[in-house]
């Protein structure tokens, strides 16, 4: 005869320390050495609980009437009886233990991407970003051209990339056993390639549509982009505390926003402001129509008004007080 | 070029920056003095009673912050001397008060009644009525001084004591809207707002500013302007000192809508750049220069020949604001091997306007870009409006205007016109006039 139920003790870290097959319809869980399952927990009873099936078949958990109770594994408040068919896990004392039936479906088997699949994706999109690197830096070389002007960026940027996998592939061997360095690079790789598009895009953007904020706001999605590549790097190493990791990296990533958009102003409040074209492309890159001059002065209105409306608040006081480039 | 803009630049700043800071003299070894005319032994004693140190004092500490010189121009007592002497207290009077300390070393409270922020004067006020006082050189007044003439500028430089320093006459300065005298002579921080006269010991100026770049190159205001300003004072109804901050406001308003109808007045004229022309002011007082690239010691990838025409005078506000400055700037690129991205690029780096300051007194830059077409036969153009208003000045606004051409992808015109203490009005109209000149010259 087979299982009919397998008693899971969970570690304190969340995964499963042990495993017991049950081959009876009840089962009973205690310190003492009579029961199936032996917890060696201060906070449980010599004999805590009963596994039985139900009325409709289903698992149900009964408390022998302890000192300390039983709990659901997400509960706050003592139950006498629990039913185990929606909520498998459940406490006793400081342990917490789950019953799953047989007959409990399991996911589907997973897809293993080998290693070696990472690793060649890992080459072939590094090898697309290198050459994306090297075009732009070539389109923006306006002085004469040196071998150390085109690479030596080039090369900061690679070192950077290494350092950011390697940090992750650390993380991922701490907590998931394996460094997962090749699946590490990809996703970094394509993190990278999102953010160089998403810069030419929106720098494209305002400049073939004359649109000022989208250059303005642009860190704002590359700062969602970065986030993106946490989730991805978090998501690789293990989902079992997926939801802390990701609202850190949510925290961090508004954080870096936020200082990124302060520090800008406050930037802009001591060293000054310039009046600039932004930035612009070749002519043949604009893509709305030609204004007339009555437009383009009615716009200018617009920032009359915007000023006008910004000389009557008070000016921010910011981070580092009255500084001023006369002193 | 940029040196001889900075000279002319400083004859404004000298005045204010230079004067804001306490001076102390430092210990030196004594010079053999040259001998001084007896000339001007004669006019030293003839002003001696005559003339005053104005200081600011701080309110709370009762000790002068700035100290300038002023004299008596009337039999009961109103004085004149600079605007930037006096302007801490005219923009805040709760914290600075005016003291005068006259020769004889009395001293006593100040009373400021008229302000000339343009030209930069001030009537005060004494509380006795007993001294003696200059009268006006009419020779001066009707500007039929002669060059070469000697003169004599007082005052007190650096608190060392009054002082008297021989000088000559030399006209009024050739590029400058508000009239000026060029006076060859050492003026130094302390005399602003003392007097200049003549061998007979009559005002024809008032010590202003002096250049930085040049030696004993001294600038003054002409008498009439003070003569105008007392009869204003006494006359005109007095200045009500809680009001002086909207007084100068409504001057620089008058001020810059004077200066923009002289510009219309004066007219402008053609500026060719390479393929392209646009346009500056042909007003006798814009000082133009042209600049490039060609020198650089790393051959440069695009060539850049450009010109820049400034009115080169500025009107000093307060110690932080210097205004009324315009300037038109042009820059013709060329692309040597540079591909279309490059030269973007290129010219992005070179579409900044000067750096502006951050100071709080402005409000944040706002910017508007657009194409623009102002003809079907003229090139299109990369417009960008940035403008940041004067938060104490109401409808006054620091503005740069910037168009590229957009008709060929390696070779550009970039031009940019720069307006200080403009309105919105003459701001637009100035900068319609300036987009639609733009055109090909073949």
């Amino acid at each position: 005869m087979g299982a009919l139920m397998w008693i899971e003790v969970i570690s304190h870290h969340g995964d499963v320390a042990t495993r017991h097959a049950i081959e009876r319809e009840e089962a009973r869980i205690g310190r003492a050495f009579d029961n199936d399952i032996v917890v060696d927990d201060a906070h449980v009873a010599p004999h805590h609980l009963r596994i039985y099936r139900g009325e409709d078949g289903e698992l149900v958990a009964e408390d022998l009437q302890t000192l300390n109770g039983l709990y659901p594994e997400h509960g706050a408040h003592r139950v006498a009886r629990l039913s185990l068919a929606r909520e498998p896990g459940f406490r006793i004392g400081r342990t917490t233990l789950r019953v799953r039936d047989a007959r409990h479906p399991v996911a589907p088997e997973k897809l293993l991407t080998p290693p070696r699949k990472h690793a060649q994706w890992a080459g072939l999109l590094g090898g697309i970003l290198l050459v994306m690197l090297l075009a732009l830096q070539w389109l923006n070389l306006t002085t004469q051209p040196s071998a150390s002007a085109i690479f030596l960026p080039l090369l900061g940027f690679v070192t950077a990339l290494a350092v950011w996998t390697l940090f992750w592939a650390i993380l991922s061997r701490i907590f998931f056993g394996q460094a997962q360095f090749a699946l590490m690079l990809r996703i970094a790789v394509t993190a990278c390639i999102a953010l160089v598009l998403w810069d030419q895009l929106t720098e494209t953007a305002s400049f073939s549509l004359a649109w000022r904020e989208a250059r303005d706001y642009s860190g704002l999605g590359a700062w969602a982009l970065l986030g993106a590549a946490c989730y991805g790097h978090l998501h690789a190493i293990g989902p079992r505390h997926m939801r802390a990791a990701m609202t850190l990296v949510v925290v961090l990533v508004i954080a870096g926003a936020a200082v990124q958009y302060f520090g800008r102003s406050e930037t802009r409040r001591i060293i000054g402001q310039r009046a600039s074209l932004g930035e612009l492309r070749p002519p043949a890159f604009r893509a709305v129509p030609l204004a007339t001059a009555d437009q383009f002065f009615a716009k200018a209105e617009n920032a009359k008004a915007r000023v006008d409306l910004a000389r009557t608040k008070e000016p921010s006081s910011g981070l580092f007080g009255d500084m001023d480039p006369f002193d | 070029m940029t040196s001889r803009f900075a000279l002319l630049l400083a004859t404004a700043l000298v005045a204010g920056l230079v004067l804001a800071q306490p001076q102390q003299p430092e210990a030196e070894p004594a010079a053999p003095a040259a001998p001084m005319s007896s000339a001007a032994e004669r006019v030293y004693e003839l002003a001696r009673p005559r003339i005053l140190q104005i200081r600011t004092l701080l309110q709370a500490a009762g000790r002068q912050t700035t100290i300038g010189s002023g004299f008596l121009a009337t039999a009961d007592g109103f004085a004149i001397t600079n605007y930037h002497v006096v302007s801490q207290f005219a923009l805040d009077p709760r914290t600075y008060r005016l003291e005068y300390l006259a020769p004889d070393g009395a001293r006593g409270p100040l009373q400021l009644l008229a302000i000339d922020v343009p030209h930069d004067l001030a009537v005060v006020k004494i509380d006795r009525a007993d001294l003696p006082y200059f009268t006006f050189d009419t020779r001066a007044l009707g500007g039929r001084l002669p060059k070469g003439e000697r003169i004599y500028a007082m005052g007190n430089p650096l608190d060392l004591g009054f002082t008297i320093v021989e000088g000559t006459y030399n006209g009024l300065v050739d590029k400058s809207y508000d009239e000026r005298i060029h006076f060859s002579g050492a003026i130094n921080p302390g005399m602003s707002g003392g007097p200049v006269a003549g061998n007979d010991g009559r005002v024809v100026g008032i010590n202003v500013a002096k250049s930085l770049g040049g030696e004993s190159v001294g600038f003054l205001v002409p008498a009439k302007f003070a003569a105008t300003l007392i009869e204003r004072a006494r006359k005109g109804p007095p200045l009500v000192i809680d009001k002086a901050r909207e007084e100068v406001g409504r001057q620089l308003d008058q001020w810059q809508a004077g200066f923009f109808d002289a510009l219309r007045t004066q007219g402008f004229r053609n500026t060719l750049l390479g393929p392209y022309r646009g346009l500056e002011s042909a007003a006798p007082w814009m000082s133009c220069w042209a600049n490039t690239n060609a020198d650089q010691v790393q051959k440069p990838r695009a060539s850049m020949s450009g010109t820049r025409c400034s009115s080169a005078t500025g009107i000093f506000v307060s110690d932080r604001i210097l205004t009324g400055r315009i300037d038109f700037s042009y820059s013709y690129f060329k692309s040597q091997d540079l591909n279309a991205f490059q030269f973007a690029r290129e010219l992005s780096q070179r579409a900044r306007g000067s750096a502006a300051d951050g100071d709080k007194r402005l409000t944040e830059q706002e910017c508007r870009d657009d194409f623009v077409t102002t003809a079907a036969n003229r090139p299109p153009l990369r417009a960008t409006w940035c403008m940041r208003a004067y938060r104490e000045f109401e409808g006054l606004y620091n503005v740069t205007l910037m168009a590229l051409t957009q008709d060929r992808d390696r070779e550009a015109l970039l031009g940019q016109l720069t307006m200080q203490g403009v309105s919105h009005a003459n701001a637009v109209s100035l900068g319609r006039r300036f987009l639609e000149a733009i055109e090909w010259a073949r």
